[in-house]
């Protein structure tokens, strides 16, 4: 007996790739693409492309290093 | 990347932590930690202002609470070890974070005169074991976002089917 998978939620919108790239600063707007643990959404999940994702993921990482965000949610 | 010319000076930007031990005691104290780190290293602050003061997300150096100062300084990168090495030392300054950029926002010169003004006076930084009321925020993640984060596994759940030896009789 397997239970039916559901569809993926659609990606967060919001943003596309002309827009500035996330800053450190601006939490905010970070928080929208981390998860209730303050871990980083998946691409799949945030929508962005492969240099958006990554300076999202280089934003939150400074933003952890100044303790604006945590570790570990 | 390549590296400019020794002695050339080059613009970044830098988040200072700052004891709030220290903030409390004078501001212009407080801001001159910075002014002089960078001084002594060759280097001059082009804008500093206060960012805010607030709760940290994890404890740094035993402290819940510091005042984050957002400067842009101006210095050879050869003297980036020194100031590096400077700053980590310090006690006034819980950490920090160094990147370098192309140019200053436009912004930045308007709120650092207007820090600068006379009028201008930094609120006191509460007790570092103040906790603040967390706003009750509606709860954002749902049963279809874990699902669409994926990683949950499709074994039917609940009690194994007894063993048929489970009801021999003695």
């Amino acid at each position: 007996m397997s239970r039916d998978r559901r569809a993926p939620l659609p990606p967060i919108a919001g943003r596309n790739c002309d827009d500035a790239w996330p800053e450190y600063k601006d939490l905010e707007n970070l928080k929208r693409f981390l998860n209730g643990s303050a871990q980083i959404y998946s691409r799949k999940r945030t929508g962005f492309c492969s240099q958006c994702q990554k300076a999202l993921k280089q934003a939150v990482k400074r933003a952890r290093h100044i303790g604006l965000l945590p570790f570990v949610g | 990347m390549t590296k400019g010319e020794p002695g050339t000076l080059s613009l970044y930007e830098c988040m200072f932590l700052l004891d709030n031990a220290v903030v409390r005691e004078d501001w212009k104290k407080a801001k001159s930690v910075i002014t002089d780190a960078v001084a002594k290293h060759g280097g001059s602050v082009v804008t500093s202002r206060r960012w805010d003061e607030r709760r940290l997300a994890y404890t740094i150096r035993g402290k819940n609470r510091a005042t984050y100062v957002l400067s842009y300084l101006e210095i050879p990168g050869a003297n980036l070890p020194g100031l590096r090495r400077e700053l980590e030392l310090s006690e006034r300054v819980l950490r920090y974070l160094l990147l370098k950029v192309d140019e200053i926002p436009a912004t930045e010169h308007e709120l650092t005169s207007a820090e600068n003004a006379d009028g201008f006076t930094v609120p006191t930084p509460p007790p570092d074991d103040v906790v603040e009321p967390e706003p009750i925020l509606p709860v954002q993640e749902t049963l279809e976002d874990i699902l669409a984060e994926g990683e949950m596994d499709d074994r039917p759940r609940g009690r194994r089917p007894e063993r048929a030896s489970a009801e021999v009789a003695p």
